[in-house]
């Protein structure tokens, strides 16, 4: 009989941290085009405006807390993997800001900082099994 | 970090995942540490201590540790 590869209590850490990221990708997008909607359609006051500008960002602190949350259930060597992943990603987007604002300076256009965000969380999942593979 | 877990897992006739499960660590980590590519916290040390019911030194090798 094959070993089973993740114990019951890895599949359930794994499992509450992807239906909590896929609740809050949900929140994400109703909440982005419910204030994109009340951007194009309504007249408000400038403060009252940023305020709606912004509220895409709760969901996003909802993912802020999930990952710290994730962080926190694992044990030790996952979260030292995940947290030399994390530190590789930081690097990686870092470098790119850098090397782009250059690029902006001699006249490419002007980037909006979204990409940071997913530029860090896509970086992250390609460093993990490089980093994995150290401790194989 | 040299040390017995594998030997000991071998005469409990535990599983990594068994192993794992009762330790509340991931099978990976078991694998880490009985393949010597990572060095226990002491809180986990001392956890694999208590499972085995050794002492923490005769688990782990302290003369295999890297200066």
């Amino acid at each position: 009989m094959s070993e089973a590869k993740h114990t019951a209590r890895e599949r359930a850490i794994a499992r509450r941290y992807v239906w909590q990221m896929l609740a809050l990708l949900a929140l994400y997008i109703i909440i982005l085009y419910v204030s994109i909607h009340a951007l194009q359609t309504g007249h408000y006051s400038p403060v009252f405006r940023d305020l709606i500008a912004v509220t895409p960002v709760i969901p996003l602190a909802g993912v802020l807390a999930s990952v710290i949350q994730f962080m926190l259930s694992v044990d030790e060597l996952q979260r030292q993997i995940h947290l030399e992943a994390l530190a590789i990603a930081a690097g990686v987007t870092a470098a790119l800001a850098i090397t782009y604002s250059f690029l902006e300076g001699v006249g490419l256009p002007h980037s909006q900082a979204w990409w940071a965000f997913a530029c860090v969380d896509l970086t992250w999942a390609l460093a993990l099994p490089f980093v994995r593979r150290r401790y194989e | 970090m040299k040390n017995r877990i594998r030997v000991l897992r071998a005469e409990h006739e535990w599983s990594q995942a068994e192993v794992a499960e009762r330790l509340g660590i991931a099978r990976q980590t078991i694998n880490a540490l009985e393949t010597g590519k990572y060095a226990p916290s002491l809180p986990l040390a001392f956890k694999i201590s208590k499972l085995f019911s050794l002492p923490v030194e005769q688990i782990f090798d302290p003369n295999s540790v890297e200066e």
